[in-house]
C-alpha cells in the first residue's frame, strides 16, 4: 500500500512538470505583452521597456523557464503582476472557494443522480425514465452559463431565495451564495452520471448475483442498496473522478456568472492581462487537484472492489 | 483611461432573454436620506490603489475617492477647479507654475498637506515604469519655498499643467508613504480625500467609509461604499433589478431599453470624452492612398452601425476631438455615408475595382464583432472584400502597436480636462500611439500641437487645435466613428453625475428612501 502510493507520487512528478512547462511556452509563445497590458495604451515605450526589464521579461525565454522552475522547486509561485500581490496569498484566499465549489458541486451530482439513475433503471420504461431522459437531454444541451443565467432569474430574483450572485463577507451568506453556482455546475455533470450509473445499474440487476439473491428470498430495498448500487458505485466513482477535471473547468466559467472570487476568475484575469506566472501558477495548481482526485478515485476502487489490488 | 469593453458573447445572449423577465423593486425618486452603504457593481476589479501604478477605470474611481489632487476637473470636463490648490499662476517668463495649497486639507492618518507630499507624489509619477510619467517629463524640478507653496519648473512653456495636475495619477499622498514601503503603503492606503480606505476583501468587494474630517464641510452624505467585482453584466442587472446593489457600471447596450421600461430603475448618460474610431494602416498598401481611405469613410454606413450596435446611444463623430473639450471643431460634420462617391474615390485610387484585406477585432467584446460585420458588408458594396480576424485584447494591442494590421477598431478618453494630451495621443505620430496606430506622419501635427500647449492664449491654441482636426479630417488615418457617452444604471440613488472625465463626485451622491 505505501509503496503503491509513492510509486503513483513518484509518477506525478513528471505529469506536473509537464503541465508546468507546456502552460510556460503557451503562455510566453502568446502573443501580447504583460507591461504594455499592465500599463495601458498611452503609456510611452520607455514605460513599457522599464517595466519589462524590472519584470525580468527582456531576458531570452531558457533564461526565464530555467529561472522559472529554479523558483518553483524552492516553492515560491512568484508575484502576480495584475494583483500586485504574491501569488501564494491570492492562492490561500481563492483555492479554498474553488475546492469548496467543485466539492459542492461533486456532492449535488450525486444527490441528484442516484435516485434519478435508480428509478429509470428499476423502470426503464416508465413515465419518470422518459422524463429522466427528456432532462438530460435539456441539461446536456444548453450551455452552462444559460442555465447559471436562467437559475439566477429564477431562483435569484423572481422568488428572491438565493442572492443574484455575488459573495457576502459572512460564512453563512457564503454558503448560501454558493449553492446555486455548485447547483449549475452540478447539472453539467449529472447527465453523464444517470446514463453511466442507470446503464450499470441495469447491467447489475441482470447479474446472476442478483438473480441468487432474489431466489433466496431477499426483498427489492437490500437488493438495490447492498447488491446493485454497490457494484454499480464502482463505475460511478470512476466518472467522477475523470468529471472532476470537468467540474473544475466549469467553475472556471460558472465563477464569472455568479461573481464568486475563486480560481476560475484569477485565471480568466490573469490570461486576459498575460500575466503569466499566475496563470502558470493555477494551472499547475489544477493539475496538482487532478493529479490528487485520481489518486484518490483509485483508493476507492480499493475500497469498493475487493478484486482491485493497490499494486 | 482605460476601458476594455469585455462582455462575453455568450452571455450576452442570455441577457436579453433574462432582462426582459426581471422585475425592479428600487424607487428611482425617493428622498435623499443622510448615511448609508452604497453598493456599486463593476465588471473588472481594481488592481492598485497606489496612484502613481494602475491604468484601469476600476482602479482610477476608487483612487479618485481616497486621494484629493491640487486641481479637480469640473463637471463638463472643460476646465478645472481648485481642490488641493486654491490657486495657481504661470510666471512672466512661463517657464514655471506656482501652486497655493489650502492649509486645512488633512490625511487621514491625522498630518496636515503640505507641499513636501505634493511633491514627492509628483516624483513618482515621474518614475520610468509609471504608466502615465508622460505626463509628468516637462517638469524638471519641483521647489517647496514654504509647506503651503509648491513651484513646478517646466522644461518649455506648459499651459495645460494646472489640468495635468487633476490627474489621479498625480493624486497627493504622504511623503516617503509615511514612512512605509509602496507596496505596504497600497495595502493600507491614506490620502486626504472624501472617503477613507477600509478593507478589500481581493477578488470580491473594495470598502470605502466616511472621512469625518474632510476638509469641505458636510460632505461626504454617504457612510461608506462598497465596490463589489461582478464580470457578467447579466448578473450585475438583475442585482440592480433586486436591489443588492444601487448603481450598475456599464450596462451593455443591448439591455438599455429593458432597464429604461423598468419604473423604478433609472438609466442615465452622461457625456464623455469618449471616441470610437476606425484605424486605417498608412504604412500598408492600400491604405497608404488616400483615396482608398476615403473610399472607406464614405463607404461606412455610421448611422446603421449607431443604431444596431450601440441602439443610437451616441452621436456621429466629426472631430477627433470631443465635443466635451473646447478644443472640438465643430466646423467638422461626419462624412456622410455615399455609396456612389465611395466607388468615385475608389476609382480614382490606386485599387480602382477594390482588393481584398483584413479587420482585428478584439475577442470577447460582442460589440466589436458585430461593427466588424456591418463594416464587411458596407465595403463589400464598393469591392472591399474584408476578412474579420479576431485576436484576443492583449494581443491585439501588442498587433496595434508594432503596426502589424490592415484596419482595426478602438476607443480613446481623455484622462486630463486639457485638449493637450489627446492631441498628441490621437494627432502626432510621436504622441504615444503613431497616430492612433495608423502609421500617419505629419511634422504639421507636430508643430502645431507644440504651438497649443506653449500658447497661453485660448484663441490661439483653440486655431491650432482647429487645424490639427482638420488635417486629420483631410486624410483620414482613422475614421472617428461615434462619441460615446458613460451609460449608468441606478435604483436608489440621488446625486450621481459622473463628470466628462469619469470622475464619480462620489462625496456628492446619497442614497434614497
Amino acid at each position: 500500500m505505501l509503496r503503491w502510493f509513492a510509486r503513483r507520487l513518484l509518477l506525478a512528478i513528471p505529469v506536473v512538470w509537464g503541465v508546468v512547462t507546456i502552460s510556460f511556452f503557451m503562455m510566453h509563445l502568446a502573443p501580447g505583452d504583460p507591461a504594455r497590458t499592465a500599463l495601458g495604451e498611452k503609456a510611452s515605450n520607455a514605460s513599457v521597456a522599464a517595466l519589462r526589464h524590472q519584470w525580468g521579461l527582456d531576458q531570452s525565454m531558457p533564461l526565464q523557464y530555467l529561472n522559472y522552475l529554479k523558483q518553483l522547486v524552492h516553492g515560491d509561485l512568484g508575484t502576480s503582476v495584475y494583483y500586485h500581490a504574491p501569488i501564494t496569498s491570492l492562492m490561500a484566499q481563492r483555492l479554498p472557494v474553488t475546492i469548496i465549489l467543485v466539492v459542492l458541486s461533486a456532492i449535488l451530482t450525486m444527490l441528484i443522480s442516484v435516485p434519478l439513475a435508480s428509478r429509470s433503471a428499476t423502470h426503464p420504461n416508465g413515465i419518470a425514465a422518459v422524463a429522466v431522459r427528456l432532462f438530460n437531454a435539456v441539461v446536456q444541451g444548453a450551455p452552462t452559463f444559460f442555465i447559471g443565467a436562467m437559475l439566477i432569474l429564477f431562483l435569484g430574483v423572481r422568488i428572491a431565495i438565493f442572492p443574484a450572485g455575488g459573495y457576502p463577507a459572512d460564512i453563512g451568506g457564503r454558503a448560501w451564495a454558493l449553492v446555486l453556482p455548485a447547483l449549475t455546475i452540478a447539472l453539467g455533470t449529472v447527465p453523464i452520471m444517470v446514463r453511466g450509473l442507470r446503464a450499470a445499474m441495469i447491467e447489475s440487476y441482470g447479474s446472476e448475483y442478483v438473480a441468487f439473491a432474489r431466489s433466496k428470498g431477499l426483498p427489492e430495498r437490500p437488493i438495490r442498496y447492498g447488491y446493485v448500487l454497490r457494484n454499480a458505485g464502482i463505475s460511478g466513482v470512476s466518472i467522477l473522478g475523470i468529471q472532476v477535471g470537468a467540474l473544475a473547468s466549469g467553475a472556471l466559467v460558472i465563477e464569472q456568472v455568479f461573481a464568486i472570487p475563486g480560481m476560475g476568475s484569477m485565471l480568466m484575469t490573469g490570461i486576459l492581462n498575460r500575466d503569466y506566472a499566475l496563470v502558470q501558477a493555477c494551472t499547475l495548481v489544477f493539475g496538482l487537484l487532478v493529479v490528487v482526485v485520481y489518486l484518490g478515485t483509485d483508493l476507492a476502487y480499493a475500497r469498493l472492489d475487493p478484486r482491485a489490488r493497490l499494486s | 483611461m482605460k476601458r476594455l469593453k469585455t462582455l462575453c458573447g455568450a452571455v450576452a445572449l442570455a441577457s436579453t432573454v433574462a432582462l426582459t423577465a426581471c422585475g425592479g423593486s428600487g424607487t428611482g425618486s425617493g428622498v435623499a436620506q443622510s448615511g448609508g452603504d452604497l453598493v456599486m457593481a463593476r465588471a473588472d476589479e481594481a488592481t492598485s490603489l497606489l496612484p502613481s501604478v494602475p491604468t484601469d477605470n476600476a482602479s482610477i474611481w476608487v483612487i479618485e475617492e481616497i486621494y484629493d489632487t491640487l486641481t479637480v476637473p469640473d463637471q463638463s470636463g472643460k476646465s478645472v477647479q481648485p481642490s488641493l490648490a486654491t490657486s495657481w499662476t504661470q510666471s512672466p517668463d512661463k517657464l514655471s507654475w506656482t501652486f497655493h495649497l489650502r492649509k486645512d486639507a488633512k490625511f487621514t492618518n491625522g498630518k496636515a498637506v503640505t507641499s513636501a507630499d505634493v511633491k514627492f507624489s509628483i516624483e513618482q509619477n515621474q518614475k520610468s515604469d509609471a504608466p502615465f510619467s508622460f505626463i509628468d517629463t516637462v517638469i524638471t524640478k519641483i521647489d517647496t519655498p514654504d509647506a503651503a507653496t509648491v513651484v513646478f519648473h517646466t522644461k518649455k512653456p506648459w499651459s495645460p499643467l494646472p489640468a495635468d495636475m487633476a490627474l489621479y495619477a498625480n493624486s497627493i499622498v504622504p511623503a516617503d508613504y509615511g514612512g512605509k514601503s509602496a507596496t505596504e503603503f497600497a495595502k493600507h492606503p491614506v490620502g486626504s480625500g472624501p472617503f477613507k480606505f477600509a478593507s478589500w476583501s481581493k477578488g470580491s468587494s473594495l470598502k470605502i467609509v466616511k472621512n469625518a474630517k474632510y476638509w469641505r464641510k458636510g460632505l461626504p452624505h454617504l457612510d461608506s461604499v462598497t465596490f463589489t467585482t461582478v464580470p457578467d453584466s447579466n448578473t450585475r442587472a438583475t442585482q440592480l433589478a433586486s436591489n443588492q446593489i444601487q448603481i450598475n457600471e456599464y450596462p451593455s447596450n443591448s439591455s438599455i431599453k429593458t432597464l429604461k421600461a423598468q419604473p423604478n430603475l433609472t438609466v442615465n448618460m452622461f457625456p464623455s470624452s469618449e471616441i470610437d474610431y476606425l484605424s486605417m494602416n498608412v504604412r500598408r498598401a492600400p491604405f497608404d492612398d488616400v483615396n482608398v481611405r476615403k473610399a472607406i469613410s464614405l463607404a461606412i454606413d455610421k448611422k446603421a452601425i449607431l443604431q444596431a450596435v450601440y441602439y443610437g446611444h451616441g452621436t456621429l463623430a466629426g472631430g477627433f476631438l470631443s465635443p466635451t473639450t473646447w478644443a472640438h471643431n465643430a466646423s467638422i460634420k461626419p462624412v456622410p455615408h455615399d455609396v456612389a462617391a465611395a466607388k468615385a474615390a475608389l476609382a480614382k485610387s490606386s485599387h480602382p475595382h477594390g482588393f481584398t484585406t483584413t479587420i482585428m477585432v478584439g475577442s470577447g467584446s460582442q460589440d466589436s464583432s458585430s461593427e466588424a460585420q456591418l463594416v464587411q458588408g458596407d465595403l463589400a458594396k464598393i469591392g472591399i472584400k474584408v476578412k474579420i480576424k479576431t485576436l484576443d485584447p492583449s494581443a491585439e494591442s501588442t498587433a496595434k502597436h508594432a503596426g502589424n494590421y490592415d484596419m482595426a477598431f478602438g476607443l480613446y478618453t481623455t484622462d486630463i480636462v486639457d485638449p493637450d494630451e489627446i492631441a498628441r495621443f490621437a494627432g502626432t505620430y510621436d504622441g504615444g500611439s503613431n497616430t492612433l496606430y495608423s502609421g500617419y506622419k505629419n511634422s504639421k501635427m507636430d508643430a502645431l500641437a507644440a504651438t497649443a500647449s506653449s500658447s497661453s492664449q485660448q484663441s490661439e491654441r483653440k486655431a491650432a487645435y482647429d487645424k490639427m482636426q482638420q488635417i486629420i479630417a483631410d486624410n483620414v488615418p482613422y475614421i472617428p466613428l461615434f462619441y460615446v457617452p458613460g451609460i449608468y444604471s441606478y435604483g436608489k440613488v440621488k446625486g450621481f453625475h459622473p463628470a466628462a472625465t469619469g470622475n464619480y463626485f462620489l462625496e456628492k451622491v446619497q442614497l434614497t428612501k
